[in-house]
Protein backbone atom coordinates (compact mmCIF):
# COMPACT_ATOMS: atom_id res chain seq x y z
CA UNK A 1 0.00 0.00 0.00
CA UNK A 2 2.71 2.28 1.17
CA UNK A 3 4.48 2.00 -2.16
CA UNK A 4 1.43 2.02 -4.42
CA UNK A 5 0.67 4.96 -3.11
CA UNK A 6 0.75 8.36 -5.33
CA UNK A 7 1.71 5.55 -8.50
CA UNK A 8 0.11 6.12 -11.46
CA UNK A 9 -1.66 2.52 -11.08
CA UNK A 10 -2.87 3.17 -7.26
CA UNK A 11 -6.81 2.69 -6.42
CA UNK A 12 -7.72 4.67 -3.93
CA UNK A 13 -10.19 2.53 -1.83
CA UNK A 14 -13.98 4.35 -1.44
CA UNK A 15 -12.72 5.42 2.22
CA UNK A 16 -9.71 7.28 0.67
CA UNK A 17 -11.19 8.77 -1.93
CA UNK A 18 -14.01 10.44 0.31
CA UNK A 19 -11.45 11.21 3.44
CA UNK A 20 -8.99 12.69 0.87
CA UNK A 21 -11.48 14.32 -1.28
CA UNK A 22 -12.43 16.45 1.81
CA UNK A 23 -9.46 17.03 2.90
CA UNK A 24 -9.28 20.69 1.15
CA UNK A 25 -12.70 21.90 2.28
CA UNK A 26 -11.70 20.79 5.77
CA UNK A 27 -8.44 22.50 6.05
CA UNK A 28 -9.23 25.85 4.59
CA UNK A 29 -12.64 25.77 6.81
CA UNK A 30 -9.95 25.06 9.73
CA UNK A 31 -7.50 27.68 8.81
CA UNK A 32 -10.53 30.48 8.26
CA UNK A 33 -11.65 30.08 11.65
CA UNK A 34 -8.15 29.41 13.16
CA UNK A 35 -7.26 33.30 11.55
CA UNK A 36 -10.71 34.13 12.69
CA UNK A 37 -10.47 33.72 16.28
CA UNK A 38 -6.65 34.90 16.57
CA UNK A 39 -7.53 38.26 14.84
CA UNK A 40 -10.59 38.47 17.14
CA UNK A 41 -8.26 37.81 20.33
CA UNK A 42 -5.87 40.70 18.85
CA UNK A 43 -8.94 42.94 18.12
CA UNK A 44 -12.35 42.12 19.23
CA UNK A 45 -13.59 45.05 16.98
CA UNK A 46 -11.95 42.72 13.88
CA UNK A 47 -14.99 42.65 10.86
CA UNK A 48 -12.52 41.69 7.95
CA UNK A 49 -12.80 38.08 9.23
CA UNK A 50 -16.21 37.09 11.03
CA UNK A 51 -16.75 34.43 13.10
CA UNK A 52 -18.90 32.00 12.45
CA UNK A 53 -22.03 33.19 14.55
CA UNK A 54 -21.67 36.58 13.34
CA UNK A 55 -21.78 35.43 9.82
CA UNK A 56 -24.57 33.22 10.62
CA UNK A 57 -26.08 36.40 12.06
CA UNK A 58 -25.58 38.26 9.19
CA UNK A 59 -27.07 35.64 6.45
CA UNK A 60 -30.09 35.71 8.96
CA UNK A 61 -30.78 39.37 8.87
CA UNK A 62 -30.12 39.03 5.47
CA UNK A 63 -32.61 36.51 4.96
CA UNK A 64 -35.38 37.45 7.09
CA UNK A 65 -35.27 41.52 7.14
CA UNK A 66 -35.57 43.91 4.34
CA UNK A 67 -32.91 45.65 3.18
CA UNK A 68 -31.31 49.01 4.16
CA UNK A 69 -33.34 51.25 1.21
CA UNK A 70 -36.53 49.27 1.86
CA UNK A 71 -38.80 50.02 4.56
CA UNK A 72 -39.28 47.92 7.87
CA UNK A 73 -42.13 45.21 8.12
CA UNK A 74 -44.74 45.19 10.55
CA UNK A 75 -43.32 43.00 13.19
CA UNK A 76 -46.29 40.42 13.25
CA UNK A 77 -45.43 39.84 9.49
CA UNK A 78 -45.24 35.86 9.07
CA UNK A 79 -42.27 33.88 7.86
CA UNK A 80 -43.45 34.12 4.35
CA UNK A 81 -44.22 37.74 4.61
CA UNK A 82 -40.41 37.90 5.79
CA UNK A 83 -38.49 35.55 3.28
CA UNK A 84 -39.89 36.89 0.23
CA UNK A 85 -39.58 40.69 1.67
CA UNK A 86 -35.92 39.83 2.79
CA UNK A 87 -32.69 41.82 0.96
CA UNK A 88 -31.77 38.24 0.22
CA UNK A 89 -34.66 37.39 -1.75
CA UNK A 90 -35.07 40.89 -3.66
CA UNK A 91 -31.02 40.80 -4.38
CA UNK A 92 -31.45 36.64 -5.63
CA UNK A 93 -34.35 37.48 -7.99
CA UNK A 94 -32.86 40.45 -9.30
CA UNK A 95 -29.94 38.83 -10.00
CA UNK A 96 -31.64 35.26 -11.20
CA UNK A 97 -34.21 37.30 -13.73
CA UNK A 98 -30.99 38.99 -15.95
CA UNK A 99 -29.88 35.50 -15.34
CA UNK A 100 -32.28 34.10 -17.54
CA UNK A 101 -33.00 36.78 -19.72
CA UNK A 102 -29.46 36.70 -20.91
CA UNK A 103 -29.69 32.36 -20.97
CA UNK A 104 -32.60 32.92 -23.20
CA UNK A 105 -30.88 35.09 -25.57
CA UNK A 106 -28.50 32.29 -25.89
CA UNK A 107 -30.46 30.50 -27.79
CA UNK A 108 -30.89 32.47 -31.09
CA UNK A 109 -26.82 32.35 -30.80
CA UNK A 110 -27.14 28.69 -30.62
CA UNK A 111 -29.34 28.35 -33.92
CA UNK A 112 -27.24 31.40 -35.66
CA UNK A 113 -23.80 28.59 -35.51
CA UNK A 114 -25.54 25.85 -36.62
CA UNK A 115 -26.71 27.55 -39.26
CA UNK A 116 -23.29 28.74 -39.74
CA UNK A 117 -22.08 25.48 -39.85
CA UNK A 118 -24.10 23.69 -42.03
CA UNK A 119 -24.69 26.79 -44.79
CA UNK A 120 -21.62 27.65 -46.34
CA UNK A 121 -23.39 31.24 -47.35
CA UNK A 122 -23.84 31.68 -43.57
CA UNK A 123 -20.97 30.60 -42.24
CA UNK A 124 -19.07 32.92 -44.88
CA UNK A 125 -21.05 36.07 -44.23
CA UNK A 126 -20.72 35.81 -40.37
CA UNK A 127 -17.62 33.89 -39.53
CA UNK A 128 -14.90 36.25 -40.13
CA UNK A 129 -16.67 39.05 -38.09
CA UNK A 130 -17.55 36.42 -35.21
CA UNK A 131 -13.98 35.35 -34.73
CA UNK A 132 -13.39 38.99 -34.67
CA UNK A 133 -15.83 40.16 -32.33
CA UNK A 134 -15.17 36.93 -30.15
CA UNK A 135 -11.45 38.73 -29.54
CA UNK A 136 -12.84 42.49 -28.55
CA UNK A 137 -12.98 42.33 -24.59
CA UNK A 138 -16.37 42.85 -23.43
CA UNK A 139 -15.85 44.89 -20.74
CA UNK A 140 -13.85 47.30 -22.77
CA UNK A 141 -17.28 47.95 -24.34
CA UNK A 142 -19.03 48.96 -20.91
CA UNK A 143 -18.84 53.03 -21.40
CA UNK A 144 -20.05 52.55 -24.58
CA UNK A 145 -22.90 50.55 -23.52
CA UNK A 146 -24.05 52.31 -20.78
CA UNK A 147 -24.34 55.38 -23.82
CA UNK A 148 -25.88 53.55 -26.07
CA UNK A 149 -28.33 51.51 -23.50
CA UNK A 150 -28.80 53.51 -20.69
CA UNK A 151 -27.21 52.25 -17.50
CA UNK A 152 -30.25 50.13 -16.48
CA UNK A 153 -31.36 46.92 -17.22
CA UNK A 154 -30.24 46.77 -20.82
CA UNK A 155 -27.11 47.75 -20.90
CA UNK A 156 -26.27 44.57 -18.43
CA UNK A 157 -28.06 42.17 -20.53
CA UNK A 158 -25.94 43.25 -23.54
CA UNK A 159 -22.68 42.79 -22.16
CA UNK A 160 -23.42 39.67 -20.96
CA UNK A 161 -24.43 38.42 -24.45
CA UNK A 162 -21.72 40.22 -26.54
CA UNK A 163 -19.42 38.53 -23.77
CA UNK A 164 -20.88 35.35 -24.47
CA UNK A 165 -22.38 34.69 -27.73
CA UNK A 166 -19.43 34.73 -29.81
CA UNK A 167 -18.30 31.85 -27.89
CA UNK A 168 -21.67 29.90 -28.13
CA UNK A 169 -21.90 30.45 -31.68
CA UNK A 170 -18.73 29.49 -32.43
CA UNK A 171 -19.23 26.42 -30.35
CA UNK A 172 -22.46 25.64 -32.36
CA UNK A 173 -20.58 26.33 -34.99
CA UNK A 174 -17.89 23.93 -34.01
CA UNK A 175 -20.41 21.26 -33.12
CA UNK A 176 -22.28 21.47 -36.48
CA UNK A 177 -19.36 21.06 -38.40
CA UNK A 178 -18.27 18.12 -36.24
CA UNK A 179 -21.92 15.77 -37.13
CA UNK A 180 -20.14 13.30 -39.73
CA UNK A 181 -21.48 14.32 -43.50
CA UNK A 182 -22.70 11.17 -44.09
CA UNK A 183 -25.33 11.89 -41.63
CA UNK A 184 -26.89 15.01 -43.54
CA UNK A 185 -25.94 12.88 -46.94
CA UNK A 186 -28.38 9.79 -45.81
CA UNK A 187 -30.84 12.51 -44.31
CA UNK A 188 -30.97 13.97 -47.99
CA UNK A 189 -31.54 10.13 -49.57
CA UNK A 190 -34.39 9.85 -47.08
CA UNK A 191 -36.28 12.68 -48.38
CA UNK A 192 -35.40 15.59 -45.89
CA UNK A 193 -35.27 19.04 -47.33
CA UNK A 194 -32.62 21.48 -45.93
CA UNK A 195 -34.96 22.57 -43.25
CA UNK A 196 -35.49 19.15 -42.02
CA UNK A 197 -31.63 18.55 -42.19
CA UNK A 198 -30.99 21.41 -40.20
CA UNK A 199 -33.62 21.15 -37.47
CA UNK A 200 -34.48 17.53 -37.29
CA UNK A 201 -30.92 15.94 -37.82
CA UNK A 202 -28.42 18.40 -36.95
CA UNK A 203 -29.22 20.49 -34.08
CA UNK A 204 -30.83 17.45 -32.22
CA UNK A 205 -27.45 15.97 -32.38
CA UNK A 206 -25.47 18.68 -31.14
CA UNK A 207 -27.85 19.92 -28.41
CA UNK A 208 -26.48 18.09 -25.75
CA UNK A 209 -23.36 19.29 -26.33
CA UNK A 210 -24.52 22.67 -26.98
CA UNK A 211 -25.91 22.01 -23.14
CA UNK A 212 -22.62 21.22 -21.89
CA UNK A 213 -20.78 24.08 -23.50
CA UNK A 214 -23.71 26.67 -22.19
CA UNK A 215 -22.70 24.74 -18.87
CA UNK A 216 -19.38 25.63 -19.23
CA UNK A 217 -20.02 29.44 -20.01
CA UNK A 218 -22.25 29.66 -16.97
CA UNK A 219 -19.25 30.83 -15.40
CA UNK A 220 -18.50 33.65 -17.99
CA UNK A 221 -22.00 34.84 -17.57
CA UNK A 222 -22.20 35.23 -14.34
CA UNK A 223 -18.90 37.12 -14.40
CA UNK A 224 -20.48 39.49 -16.99
CA UNK A 225 -23.64 39.89 -14.74
CA UNK A 226 -21.43 40.67 -12.02
CA UNK A 227 -19.40 43.22 -12.98
CA UNK A 228 -22.39 45.21 -14.94
CA UNK A 229 -24.41 44.77 -11.60
CA UNK A 230 -21.49 45.94 -9.53
CA UNK A 231 -20.52 49.38 -11.37
CA UNK A 232 -24.45 50.01 -12.30
CA UNK A 233 -27.02 48.41 -10.46
CA UNK A 234 -29.51 49.30 -7.47
CA UNK A 235 -30.34 45.63 -6.33
CA UNK A 236 -28.68 42.03 -7.12
CA UNK A 237 -26.54 40.24 -5.50
CA UNK A 238 -23.48 41.54 -6.42
CA UNK A 239 -24.51 45.12 -5.99
CA UNK A 240 -25.20 44.20 -2.62
CA UNK A 241 -21.92 42.79 -2.13
CA UNK A 242 -20.11 45.86 -3.47
CA UNK A 243 -22.29 47.91 -1.70
CA UNK A 244 -21.43 46.13 1.68
CA UNK A 245 -17.81 46.02 0.87
CA UNK A 246 -17.86 50.18 1.71
CA UNK A 247 -18.48 49.54 4.99
CA UNK A 248 -16.70 46.02 5.35
CA UNK A 249 -19.87 43.95 5.75
CA UNK A 250 -17.75 40.76 5.68
CA UNK A 251 -20.49 39.38 8.01
CA UNK A 252 -23.03 39.46 4.82
CA UNK A 253 -20.56 38.93 2.37
CA UNK A 254 -18.62 35.72 2.55
CA UNK A 255 -22.48 33.95 2.73
CA UNK A 256 -23.30 36.06 0.07
CA UNK A 257 -20.34 34.41 -1.89
CA UNK A 258 -21.30 31.06 -0.90
CA UNK A 259 -24.61 31.46 -1.79
CA UNK A 260 -23.87 32.68 -5.29
CA UNK A 261 -21.86 29.29 -5.20
CA UNK A 262 -24.57 27.53 -4.50
CA UNK A 263 -27.42 28.72 -6.88
CA UNK A 264 -24.29 28.36 -9.93
CA UNK A 265 -23.96 24.51 -8.63
CA UNK A 266 -27.74 23.72 -8.91
CA UNK A 267 -28.12 25.45 -12.41
CA UNK A 268 -25.75 23.46 -13.26
CA UNK A 269 -26.37 20.49 -11.77
CA UNK A 270 -30.45 21.05 -13.15
CA UNK A 271 -28.86 21.18 -16.56
CA UNK A 272 -26.60 18.12 -16.22
CA UNK A 273 -29.51 16.29 -14.78
CA UNK A 274 -31.92 17.41 -17.60
CA UNK A 275 -29.54 16.69 -20.69
CA UNK A 276 -29.20 13.35 -19.34
CA UNK A 277 -32.91 12.93 -19.03
CA UNK A 278 -33.58 14.82 -22.39
CA UNK A 279 -30.69 12.66 -24.27
CA UNK A 280 -30.75 9.11 -22.97
CA UNK A 281 -28.64 8.13 -26.21
CA UNK A 282 -26.04 11.06 -25.20
CA UNK A 283 -22.29 9.17 -23.59
CA UNK A 284 -20.23 11.78 -22.92
CA UNK A 285 -16.88 11.49 -24.89
CA UNK B 1 -33.72 -0.17 -69.68
CA UNK B 2 -30.37 2.04 -68.42
CA UNK B 3 -31.20 3.71 -64.77
CA UNK B 4 -27.84 4.93 -64.64
CA UNK B 5 -25.80 6.34 -67.40
CA UNK B 6 -22.32 7.66 -66.47
CA UNK B 7 -21.12 9.74 -69.54
CA UNK B 8 -17.82 10.39 -69.95
CA UNK B 9 -17.13 11.88 -66.18
CA UNK B 10 -13.75 12.73 -64.84
CA UNK B 11 -13.02 14.14 -61.71
CA UNK B 12 -10.00 16.09 -60.84
CA UNK B 13 -8.92 17.10 -56.81
CA UNK B 14 -6.64 19.31 -55.40
CA UNK B 15 -4.47 22.14 -57.28
CA UNK B 16 -2.17 21.11 -59.13
CA UNK B 17 -5.52 18.95 -59.82
CA UNK B 18 -4.69 15.25 -60.11
CA UNK B 19 -7.46 13.08 -62.04
CA UNK B 20 -8.76 10.25 -59.70
CA UNK B 21 -11.14 9.53 -62.22
CA UNK B 22 -10.47 9.31 -66.28
CA UNK B 23 -13.60 9.74 -69.26
CA UNK B 24 -15.56 6.79 -66.95
CA UNK B 25 -18.28 5.47 -69.58
CA UNK B 26 -21.03 3.04 -67.44
CA UNK B 27 -24.49 1.69 -68.81
CA UNK B 28 -26.27 0.37 -65.77
CA UNK B 29 -29.41 -1.39 -65.95
CA UNK B 30 -32.70 -1.42 -63.65
CA UNK B 31 -32.44 -4.03 -61.47
CA UNK B 32 -28.53 -4.79 -61.67
CA UNK B 33 -26.40 -5.47 -58.81
CA UNK B 34 -22.93 -3.80 -59.32
CA UNK B 35 -20.13 -3.88 -57.68
CA UNK B 36 -17.79 -1.58 -57.73
CA UNK B 37 -13.98 -2.61 -56.85
CA UNK B 38 -10.65 -1.42 -56.85
CA UNK B 39 -7.58 -0.54 -54.53
CA UNK B 40 -7.53 1.79 -51.64
CA UNK B 41 -7.54 5.18 -53.31
CA UNK B 42 -8.63 4.31 -56.80
CA UNK B 43 -11.39 6.52 -56.71
CA UNK B 44 -14.11 3.47 -56.53
CA UNK B 45 -15.95 6.02 -53.44
CA UNK B 46 -15.98 9.01 -55.35
CA UNK B 47 -17.58 6.94 -58.78
CA UNK B 48 -20.86 6.78 -55.72
CA UNK B 49 -20.69 10.03 -54.27
CA UNK B 50 -20.80 11.22 -58.27
CA UNK B 51 -24.03 9.20 -58.21
CA UNK B 52 -25.36 10.10 -55.41
CA UNK B 53 -24.97 13.29 -56.06
CA UNK B 54 -22.73 14.49 -52.98
CA UNK B 55 -19.62 15.57 -55.89
CA UNK B 56 -20.20 16.97 -59.06
CA UNK B 57 -17.92 15.59 -61.91
CA UNK B 58 -14.80 18.50 -63.52
CA UNK B 59 -16.31 16.98 -67.00
CA UNK B 60 -19.37 14.83 -68.49
CA UNK B 61 -22.36 13.79 -66.64
CA UNK B 62 -23.98 11.42 -64.42
CA UNK B 63 -28.14 10.63 -65.85
CA UNK B 64 -30.06 8.74 -63.58
CA UNK B 65 -33.62 8.02 -65.37
CA UNK B 66 -32.27 10.65 -68.30
CA UNK B 67 -31.91 13.42 -65.70
CA UNK B 68 -28.97 15.11 -64.05
CA UNK B 69 -29.22 15.27 -60.00
CA UNK B 70 -27.34 18.02 -58.45
CA UNK B 71 -27.66 16.80 -54.93
CA UNK B 72 -28.48 13.66 -53.05
CA UNK B 73 -32.41 12.90 -53.20
CA UNK B 74 -34.58 10.26 -52.14
CA UNK B 75 -34.55 8.47 -55.67
CA UNK B 76 -31.32 7.08 -54.27
CA UNK B 77 -30.89 5.27 -51.14
CA UNK B 78 -27.22 4.99 -49.31
CA UNK B 79 -25.69 3.28 -47.06
CA UNK B 80 -22.54 4.20 -45.60
CA UNK B 81 -19.12 2.21 -43.63
CA UNK B 82 -20.08 4.26 -40.58
CA UNK B 83 -22.09 6.75 -39.32
CA UNK B 84 -25.38 5.39 -40.64
CA UNK B 85 -27.56 5.70 -38.71
CA UNK B 86 -28.82 9.07 -36.76
CA UNK B 87 -27.64 8.45 -32.78
CA UNK B 88 -30.26 10.57 -31.30
CA UNK B 89 -33.26 8.35 -32.33
CA UNK B 90 -34.44 4.86 -31.90
CA UNK B 91 -34.08 2.12 -33.96
CA UNK B 92 -37.71 2.86 -35.06
CA UNK B 93 -37.39 6.15 -35.49
CA UNK B 94 -34.63 5.51 -37.38
CA UNK B 95 -36.18 3.33 -39.72
CA UNK B 96 -39.36 5.65 -40.01
CA UNK B 97 -37.29 8.59 -40.39
CA UNK B 98 -37.07 8.96 -44.02
CA UNK B 99 -41.19 8.19 -44.29
CA UNK B 100 -41.47 10.74 -41.99
CA UNK B 101 -39.18 13.46 -43.36
CA UNK B 102 -40.99 12.96 -46.85
CA UNK B 103 -44.83 13.52 -45.68
CA UNK B 104 -44.54 15.78 -43.37
CA UNK B 105 -42.53 18.80 -42.39
CA UNK B 106 -41.51 20.30 -39.13
CA UNK B 107 -45.08 21.89 -38.94
CA UNK B 108 -46.46 18.81 -40.14
CA UNK B 109 -45.45 17.04 -36.50
CA UNK B 110 -48.24 18.93 -35.07
CA UNK B 111 -51.41 17.79 -37.15
CA UNK B 112 -53.55 14.51 -36.01
CA UNK B 113 -52.79 12.98 -39.14
CA UNK B 114 -48.98 12.51 -38.47
CA UNK B 115 -50.38 10.50 -35.80
CA UNK B 116 -52.08 8.45 -37.61
CA UNK B 117 -49.75 7.90 -40.78
CA UNK B 118 -46.89 7.39 -37.47
CA UNK B 119 -48.89 4.35 -36.77
CA UNK B 120 -48.80 2.90 -40.22
CA UNK B 121 -45.02 3.67 -40.41
CA UNK B 122 -44.51 1.49 -37.46
CA UNK B 123 -46.28 -1.35 -38.41
CA UNK B 124 -44.09 -1.02 -41.64
CA UNK B 125 -41.21 -0.71 -39.84
CA UNK B 126 -42.10 -3.86 -37.22
CA UNK B 127 -42.18 -5.34 -40.67
CA UNK B 128 -38.95 -4.30 -41.80
CA UNK B 129 -37.34 -5.20 -38.62
CA UNK B 130 -38.35 -8.91 -38.74
CA UNK B 131 -37.14 -9.04 -42.15
CA UNK B 132 -33.64 -8.19 -41.26
CA UNK B 133 -33.14 -10.67 -38.33
CA UNK B 134 -34.29 -8.15 -35.46
CA UNK B 135 -36.67 -8.48 -32.90
CA UNK B 136 -38.72 -6.39 -31.64
CA UNK B 137 -37.62 -5.32 -28.06
CA UNK B 138 -34.39 -3.94 -30.41
CA UNK B 139 -37.29 -1.18 -31.47
CA UNK B 140 -36.43 1.27 -28.55
CA UNK B 141 -32.61 0.77 -28.69
CA UNK B 142 -30.25 3.23 -29.51
CA UNK B 143 -27.67 3.08 -32.50
CA UNK B 144 -24.71 2.94 -29.78
CA UNK B 145 -26.80 -0.10 -27.90
CA UNK B 146 -26.61 -2.17 -31.18
CA UNK B 147 -23.31 -4.79 -32.52
CA UNK B 148 -21.94 -3.37 -35.82
CA UNK B 149 -23.60 -5.55 -37.37
CA UNK B 150 -27.01 -4.42 -36.15
CA UNK B 151 -26.28 -1.34 -37.03
CA UNK B 152 -26.04 -1.92 -40.72
CA UNK B 153 -29.03 -3.89 -40.85
CA UNK B 154 -31.28 -1.03 -39.90
CA UNK B 155 -29.55 1.23 -41.91
CA UNK B 156 -30.48 -0.85 -44.80
CA UNK B 157 -34.26 -1.01 -43.33
CA UNK B 158 -33.72 2.63 -42.84
CA UNK B 159 -33.09 3.49 -46.42
CA UNK B 160 -35.00 0.70 -48.03
CA UNK B 161 -38.19 2.33 -46.15
CA UNK B 162 -38.84 4.97 -49.22
CA UNK B 163 -38.43 2.41 -51.89
CA UNK B 164 -35.43 4.15 -53.50
CA UNK B 165 -34.66 2.94 -57.18
CA UNK B 166 -30.98 2.98 -56.43
CA UNK B 167 -29.25 1.72 -53.18
CA UNK B 168 -25.81 3.01 -53.07
CA UNK B 169 -23.69 1.04 -50.76
CA UNK B 170 -19.88 2.30 -49.85
CA UNK B 171 -17.90 -0.65 -47.69
CA UNK B 172 -21.21 -0.80 -46.14
CA UNK B 173 -19.70 -4.65 -44.71
CA UNK B 174 -16.06 -3.59 -44.34
CA UNK B 175 -16.14 -2.48 -40.87
CA UNK B 176 -17.97 -6.10 -39.63
CA UNK B 177 -16.22 -9.44 -38.79
CA UNK B 178 -16.36 -12.41 -40.97
CA UNK B 179 -19.37 -14.27 -39.55
CA UNK B 180 -21.34 -11.30 -39.33
CA UNK B 181 -20.35 -10.36 -43.05
CA UNK B 182 -21.70 -13.33 -44.52
CA UNK B 183 -24.59 -13.08 -42.89
CA UNK B 184 -25.13 -9.25 -44.29
CA UNK B 185 -24.16 -10.70 -47.79
CA UNK B 186 -27.22 -13.23 -47.45
CA UNK B 187 -29.40 -10.42 -46.55
CA UNK B 188 -28.60 -8.06 -49.10
CA UNK B 189 -29.02 -10.64 -51.70
CA UNK B 190 -31.88 -11.68 -50.22
CA UNK B 191 -33.84 -8.07 -50.17
CA UNK B 192 -32.16 -7.27 -53.84
CA UNK B 193 -34.61 -10.09 -54.89
CA UNK B 194 -37.32 -9.31 -53.46
CA UNK B 195 -37.46 -5.36 -53.76
CA UNK B 196 -35.92 -5.51 -57.43
CA UNK B 197 -33.40 -1.82 -56.57
CA UNK B 198 -30.76 -1.31 -58.20
CA UNK B 199 -27.64 -1.74 -56.28
CA UNK B 200 -24.39 0.32 -56.35
CA UNK B 201 -22.19 -1.50 -53.73
CA UNK B 202 -18.89 -0.51 -53.45
CA UNK B 203 -16.22 -2.87 -51.60
CA UNK B 204 -11.89 -3.88 -51.86
CA UNK B 205 -12.99 -7.35 -51.29
CA UNK B 206 -13.11 -9.18 -54.69
CA UNK B 207 -14.86 -12.33 -52.75
CA UNK B 208 -17.63 -10.19 -51.50
CA UNK B 209 -18.20 -8.85 -55.00
CA UNK B 210 -17.97 -12.08 -56.97
CA UNK B 211 -20.68 -13.58 -54.45
CA UNK B 212 -23.01 -10.48 -54.71
CA UNK B 213 -22.33 -8.73 -57.73
CA UNK B 214 -24.46 -9.50 -61.04
CA UNK B 215 -21.74 -7.29 -62.90
CA UNK B 216 -18.39 -6.84 -61.02
CA UNK B 217 -16.74 -3.54 -62.53
CA UNK B 218 -13.35 -3.13 -61.90
CA UNK B 219 -11.60 0.39 -61.38
CA UNK B 220 -7.55 0.39 -61.64
CA UNK B 221 -5.23 3.16 -62.90
CA UNK B 222 -2.94 2.73 -65.86
CA UNK B 223 0.09 4.48 -64.95
CA UNK B 224 -0.08 6.04 -61.30
CA UNK B 225 0.09 9.70 -62.63
CA UNK B 226 -3.15 8.97 -64.80
CA UNK B 227 -6.87 8.92 -62.99
CA UNK B 228 -8.93 5.19 -62.73
CA UNK B 229 -10.38 3.78 -65.85
CA UNK B 230 -12.33 0.86 -66.49
CA UNK B 231 -10.00 -2.33 -66.05
CA UNK B 232 -12.74 -5.05 -66.52
CA UNK B 233 -16.16 -4.88 -66.82
CA UNK B 234 -17.52 -8.66 -66.23
CA UNK B 235 -20.97 -10.05 -66.23
CA UNK B 236 -20.98 -12.33 -63.06
CA UNK B 237 -22.12 -16.05 -64.23
CA UNK B 238 -24.86 -17.05 -62.60
CA UNK B 239 -24.20 -20.17 -61.31
CA UNK B 240 -20.49 -20.03 -60.42
CA UNK B 241 -18.43 -22.87 -58.34
CA UNK B 242 -15.99 -22.91 -56.03
CA UNK B 243 -12.71 -23.41 -58.42
CA UNK B 244 -14.10 -20.83 -60.49
CA UNK B 245 -15.02 -18.67 -57.81
CA UNK B 246 -11.34 -18.54 -56.78
CA UNK B 247 -9.91 -18.59 -60.51
CA UNK B 248 -12.13 -14.97 -61.33
CA UNK B 249 -11.30 -13.45 -57.53
CA UNK B 250 -7.37 -14.00 -58.43
CA UNK B 251 -7.78 -12.78 -61.90
CA UNK B 252 -9.83 -9.82 -60.53
CA UNK B 253 -7.08 -9.11 -57.91
CA UNK B 254 -4.16 -8.87 -60.32
CA UNK B 255 -6.07 -6.72 -62.90
CA UNK B 256 -6.99 -4.10 -59.63
CA UNK B 257 -3.46 -4.61 -58.79
CA UNK B 258 -2.95 -3.25 -62.71
CA UNK B 259 -0.39 -5.27 -65.44
CA UNK B 260 2.78 -3.77 -64.86
CA UNK B 261 3.01 -5.36 -61.68
CA UNK B 262 1.45 -8.14 -62.94
CA UNK B 263 4.25 -8.99 -65.45
CA UNK B 264 6.87 -7.93 -63.01
CA UNK B 265 5.40 -10.80 -60.43
CA UNK B 266 4.91 -13.74 -62.95
CA UNK B 267 8.70 -14.29 -63.62
CA UNK B 268 9.14 -14.30 -60.13
CA UNK B 269 6.30 -17.31 -59.63
CA UNK B 270 7.46 -19.57 -62.66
Amino acid sequence: MATAFLQIHSKPSRISTLTISYFLFAAGIAAYFYTAAQRHRDNPEERVTPTLQQMAQGFYDAALKPAEEDADLADNATLSQRIFGSMLWKDTKATSRRFALSMLLLLPAVILGMHMGLFPYVGVFFLRFVLFFDKIVALSLLPILFIAFGIDELSKIMLIVIGVTPTIILDAFNLTKGVPPEQVVKAFTLGANDFDVAYRVVLKQIWPRVLNSIRLNLKAVMLFLFAGEMIASTDGLAYRIALLRRHMGMDVIIPYVLWVALLLFLVDLAMRMANRWLHPWFREA
Amino acid sequence: MTLIRIDNVSIAYGNPPRTVLDEIDLHIDEGEFICLVGQTGCGKSTLLRLVLGSEQPSQGRVLIDGREHKRPDSTRGYVPQKYSLFPDKTVLDNITFGCEVSEFGLLGLLTPRYYQRRAEFRAQAYGYLRRIGLTESDAKKYPDQLSGGMQQRVAIAQALMTKPRILLMDEAFSALDPGTRKGMQRLIRQLWRDTGTTVLFVTHNMHEALFLGTRVIVLAKETPEHGSRVALDLAVPEHCGDEEAALLTHRLESISEGSAEMEAATPAIS
